[in-house]
């Protein structure tokens, strides 16, 4: 069971961080409730990649508060942060990342496995996903045998498998052509919706945010506009 | 782009880049460069232990003159006073002047802590050296004073020994030292300590005069050979007045006598020991291949870790041939660095060495001095050649690798490498597998002095290890996809999706410990089949109750002996029902030498147990020639395993022996041929025995006579079966120490490169790695996960290097050895050793991947 107990899926309060004597994030805030979808925007290193490592707990803030699903980030120890990512977060990334060596089933299954799914449940559960994001006849498949908006929908799938509270998905059309994007960007909200799972949505797209309930906007470390 | 820009461009990448990388890794470095060292100095050190433990000393030009020109001697190392009546007229030659020698092994004992050791006894005429002082080079003083030098004379018991041996054994001039030659003990005065400044004289020298030398020895009016100095030393070079004078001693020589120039003498020597000293020099570059492994591995690492920056620069325009000439280069700067400090560690190698395979070639050939180690420029030139060489072969695939690298565009997309794709291809290894079967029909090559080399089973053994080094990756494969639907846990599902995947990578580190694992597999068989066939052959063979030899002379090939009339002494106790008493000298067959027995031909042929390859009386000796029953060595050696005749020089002349039985026999490997004890009397004039097995009327009273025999009789080894067995089976390990010693060597390299190879993987999967820790891998999964695929590699490996060594084991025991030795062993799979060495490599490629993984991450973090 899901240990969730505030009204956010994500809280950040005052979040700075800097690397050196370069200051990427200069006191950030930014909430996110249950269920809903928003989309980060800003040009190159205004410090959007570094605010999606600090929520995944892979980078510490400087100073400044980020919660999880009510969890206090920089209260938990390695472990913890670690169980944070498995039970509570959903990744998608630009490149996919599918593991090169597990099929396409195997990829999915794979952070159910990680949160220790029983097996009857995870199988039907990877099945249903394959239903949805429509590649049951690919599951079989190497992420090299896959097409590039194949190998997103698989890795959808996979953000979403464990049923999660809150994914962030980092430019998850930049590597596709814009049908494709078009279609991963329906599925996410649809499937997002379907399982109430708040999204995060980093792009440069403005086409993109059309499946978001809020935009807002990064400048210098700083939200500028929401 | 001209060569010489290319040129540049190379060199500023070298500087720029490559030696910065190394600046950073200074360590990482300098542990590569350790690496190939130790390869060079582990080659080098054996080359130069090999040659140093296996100098002979035994020549007086050598020992003390610093030059003689020609030797006399008999086939079978004997001279008998009627040999030196016939060279009478050589001696009034005013162009030469004959030194007699006579040289043997004695054992010093009562030294400090009650220390042995074995001595080179060499008996020179004094007396003429005295009256001849320009004969010695190095002008030795055999007293103090030249006007009293003469006063040993009529003195039985005075010896001279050389600086370096009176400080090993501490002793000075008029000190006594003890001796215990042909079985019985001698007191001895040491006349005085050579000098010596310059540390020519071998530290086992002792010099005697020929009478007490020959006296010690029990050889009286024998001699080895007589050494032929020319007056005329600065005509030493001049070469038609050398073949003059060797034309007119050769005019004068009789008939059954040799001449020779002394260097064949040390050439003959060598030869003797070359398929020993061959065989060394193949397990010693077996260090330096297992080093050039490791530097690919490492290059090959440091291309995976710089495949961005090599990216980048392939974006802006560097070809790949400037690339590849750069990592070349990189590889020759680690190689050449490397193996001129591998010049210097080969030395210390050398130091710890050289005594071990003294000892080998003392038990195994002849008896042999430890000579001061040099290195030559020779040594230098092989070691600093073979070195860099192995380092540019193994910096060709990183290199080749590295110029595959595409533009950083691409590589941005993710994990990427073009692998070295002809391991993914079986095509060559088995070919490599077909090309080793064919090889077996290759005839051995015949050596020097007539032992052989069995080139082709050398060939079968070097394509079998590459062949299936290189199908290693698809028995990976293999076993993984068997493994595979077993994996439901996540850790081992990746893990085991890695390896079935089978990158380039997976599939070298495999390749690498395949090499060493049949090594070692092979070696296990050898090495047991040898004790088991020892073990066999000791139950069989050695059935009397006691074994009586001369002391601490333990070599094979020795040829002292026992004083007759202290055997006749003891022959004469009561209690013995039956003495086996064995003769042997050295026989001179057309080629290299052999060794004849005098045994009891009925004892042997119808009473003692034997293990027979043909029973007495399968083969028909042919008449007129004299009946023998043979080794299977000399009748390999001879090419008479269905009958036949050999003929052997003997000191009375030719004789031929036509065998009518073949016994196996592992004493050595020059073969014997045992005649009747009077015949072989007849042949060689002498009545020394070098061994006696004695049965007992009342065997229970072995222990008591034993005892007895050893108080009476201290110059003499008295030995029961089991005592004999442990002394034989001593010999055996000792035999094999230097294979040990590189198996263990290989083994660690192995490891090692087990270590770096996997570094190279998980540097390659840095995405892969990424990914996980977004997904919530923990980093325990992920060092389990690491471990996993370590073992995975370890199993994939035992299992492919397993079959290869159970292949390699029939090859050394029915090719190889019988092509070398002529010996038939009894092939013994060591099943438990080898189960064990499985979960061994199991466990260590399991620790080799959660330390690598470990490193790993602690490096990214």
């Amino acid at each position: 069971m899901k240990d969730f107990a505030g009204p956010f899926a994500l809280a950040v309060t005052g979040a700075k961080k800097s690397f050196g004597k370069v200051d990427v994030l200069k006191g950030l805030d930014l909430t996110i409730q249950s269920g809903e979808r928003v989309a980060l925007m800003g040009p190159s290193g205004s410090g959007k990649s570094t605010l999606l490592n600090c929520i995944c707990g892979i980078e510490p803030l400087d100073s400044g508060n980020i919660q999880v699903g009510g969890k206090e980030l920089s209260d938990l120890k390695r472990t913890e942060l670690e169980k944070i990512r498995r039970e509570n977060i959903g990744y998608v990334f630009q490149s996919f990342h599918l593991l090169p060596t597990l099929n396409a089933f195997e990829n999915v299954e794979f952070p159910a496995q990680l949160v220790g799914m029983p097996r009857d449940q995870r199988i039907q559960r990877v099945t249903d996903l394959f239903n949805d994001v429509g590649l049951s006849h690919r599951k079989d498949h190497l992420p090299d045998e896959l097409s590039g908006g194949e190998r997103q929908r698989v890795a959808i799938a996979r953000a979403l498998v464990h049923r999660p509270r809150l994914i962030l998905a980092d430019e998850p059309t930049g590597s596709l052509d814009t049908e494709s994007g078009g279609q991963v960007l329906e599925l996410l909200k649809s499937l997002s919706i379907e399982i109430g799972v708040a999204l995060l949505l980093v792009t440069h797209d403005h086409e993109s945010t059309r499946i978001c309930d809020r935009v807002i906007r990064m400048k210098d470390g700083f939200l500028i506009s929401d | 782009m001209s060569l010489s820009s290319r040129f540049q461009l190379v060199w500023l990448l070298l500087t720029k880049m490559t030696f910065r990388h190394w600046r950073n890794k200074a360590g990482h470095y300098l542990l590569l460069m350790v690496i190939v060292a130790v390869g060079v100095g582990a080659f080098n050190g054996i080359r130069q232990a090999s040659r140093s433990a296996s100098a002979n000393f035994g020549l007086f030009n050598q020992a003390v003159s610093g030059q003689s020109d020609f030797l006399i001697e008999s086939p079978t190392q004997r001279l008998l006073e009627k040999d030196l009546k016939q060279l009478a007229r050589l001696g009034k030659s005013p162009d030469w002047n004959l030194v007699p020698v006579v040289e043997g092994s004695v054992t010093a004992v009562e030294l400090i802590n009650g220390a042995k050791k074995q001595l080179r006894l060499i008996g020179l005429d004094l007396l003429a050296l005295g009256n001849l002082p320009t004969l010695t080079q190095q002008n030795l003083k055999f007293s103090e004073e030249n006007a009293s030098w003469y006063d040993w004379l009529g003195s039985d018991n005075e010896v001279w020994v050389g600086q370096s041996l009176a400080d090993s054994v501490g002793v000075t001039g008029g000190d006594t030292i003890s001796f215990l030659a042909s079985g019985r003990k001698a007191k001895m005065k040491i006349r005085m300590i050579l000098d010596d400044p310059d540390g020519n004289l071998p530290d086992d020298l002792v010099l005697g005069d020929l009478p007490t030398v020959q006296h010690l020895l029990s050889r009286s009016g024998e001699l080895n050979r007589v050494e032929v100095v020319l007056t005329q030393v600065d005509r030493r070079e001049d070469k038609p007045y050398l073949a003059e004078i060797e034309d007119r001693l050769r005019k004068e020589l009789p008939r059954n006598l040799i001449l020779s120039p002394t260097e064949n003498r040390a050439a003959d020597r060598a030869a003797m020991t070359a398929a020993f000293r061959l065989n060394l020099t193949i397990l010693s570059l077996i260090a330096i291949l297992v080093g050039a492994y490791l530097i690919l591995q490492a290059l090959d690492a440091a291309v995976v870790r710089r495949r961005a920056e090599i990216a980048t620069l392939r974006s802006l325009g560097v070809g790949a041939s400037v690339l590849f000439s750069t990592f070349l280069l990189e590889a020759l700067v680690l190689g050449l660095l490397g193996s001129i400090a591998g010049v210097g560690v080969g030395q210390v190698l050398a130091f710890g060495a050289v005594g071990m395979l003294a000892d080998t070639v003392n038990a195994l050939y002849f008896a042999t001095s430890v000579e001061a180690l040099s290195v030559t420029s020779l040594d230098v030139i092989v070691g600093v050649g073979l070195g860099v060489a192995f380092s540019l072969l193994a910096g060709w695939l990183p290199a080749r690798d590295a110029t595959q690298t595409p533009p950083a565009q691409i590589l941005a997309k993710g994990d990427w490498s073009p692998g070295f794709f002809w391991l993914r291809k079986p095509k060559v290894g088995l070919c490599l597998l077909g090309l080793g079967g064919v090889a077996l029909c290759f005839p051995p090559f015949i050596m020097e002095a007539g032992s052989k080399m069995p080139v082709g089973g050398f060939v079968a053994a070097g394509c079998w290890i590459l062949g299936s080094a290189l199908l290693a990756g698809h028995g990976l494969v293999l076993l993984a996809g068997w493994v595979r639907p077993f994996c439901s846990g996540p850790v081992s599902r990746l893990a085991c999706s890695r390896l079935w995947d089978g990158s380039s990578r997976h599939r070298l580190a495999v390749a690498g410990l395949v090499v060493a694992v049949s090594m070692v597999t092979g070696m296990f068989q050898m090495i047991e089949s040898f004790r088991d066939t020892i073990e066999e052959w000791f139950d069989v063979r050695f059935q009397a109750d006691l074994y009586i030899s001369e002391s601490g002379v333990t070599g094979a090939g020795s040829i002292n002996g026992i004083d007759p009339t202290l055997l006749d002494g003891l022959l004469r106790q009561p209690n013995i029902k039956y003495a086996d008493i064995m003769r042997i000298c050295y026989a001179k067959p057309a080629r290299g030498v052999t060794v004849l027995a005098g045994v009891d031909m009925k004892h042997w042929s119808q009473e003692a147990r034997q293990i027979w390859l043909k029973e007495p009386g399968t083969l028909q000796s042919v008449k007129g020639t004299e009946p023998a029953l043979v080794s299977e060595t000399f009748a390999r050696r001879f090419g008479v395993l269905e009958g036949g005749v050999v003929e052997l020089q003997t000191p009375s002349g030719m004789q031929k022996v036509s065998p009518f039985g073949i016994f196996c026999d592992y004493g050595n490997e020059f073969g014997m041929a045992a005649i009747s004890q009077l015949e072989w009397i007849k042949w060689t004039g002498s009545e020394r025995a070098v061994n006696v097995s004695l049965y007992l009327e009342d065997r229970s009273k072995l222990k008591e006579m034993r005892d007895q025999l050893r108080i009476a009789y201290p110059g003499l080894d008295i030995r029961n079966e089991r005592e004999l067995r442990d002394v034989a089976l001593g010999i055996f390990e000792q035999t094999f120490q230097a294979t040990h010693a590189l198996s263990l060597i290989g083994l660690a390299v192995a490891f090692a490169g087990l270590l770096l190879g996997l570094l190279s993987i998980f540097d390659e999967s840095t995405q892969t790695w990424q990914t996980l820790k977004h997904l919530g891998f923990s980093t325990q999964r992920f060092i389990l996960a690491a471990g996993l695929e370590g073992a995975g590699i370890g199993v994939a490996a035992w299992v492919v290097g397993a079959i290869t060594g159970l292949a390699l084991g029939w090859l050394l025991v029915f090719v190889i050895n019988v092509q070398s030795f002529g010996w038939t062993l009894l092939w013994t799979v060591p099943l438990a050793n080898i189960l064990w060495f499985g979960v061994l490599l199991t466990v260590v490629g399991f620790v080799s991947g959660m330390i690598s993984a470990s490193y790993w991450n602690f490096r990214r973090r």
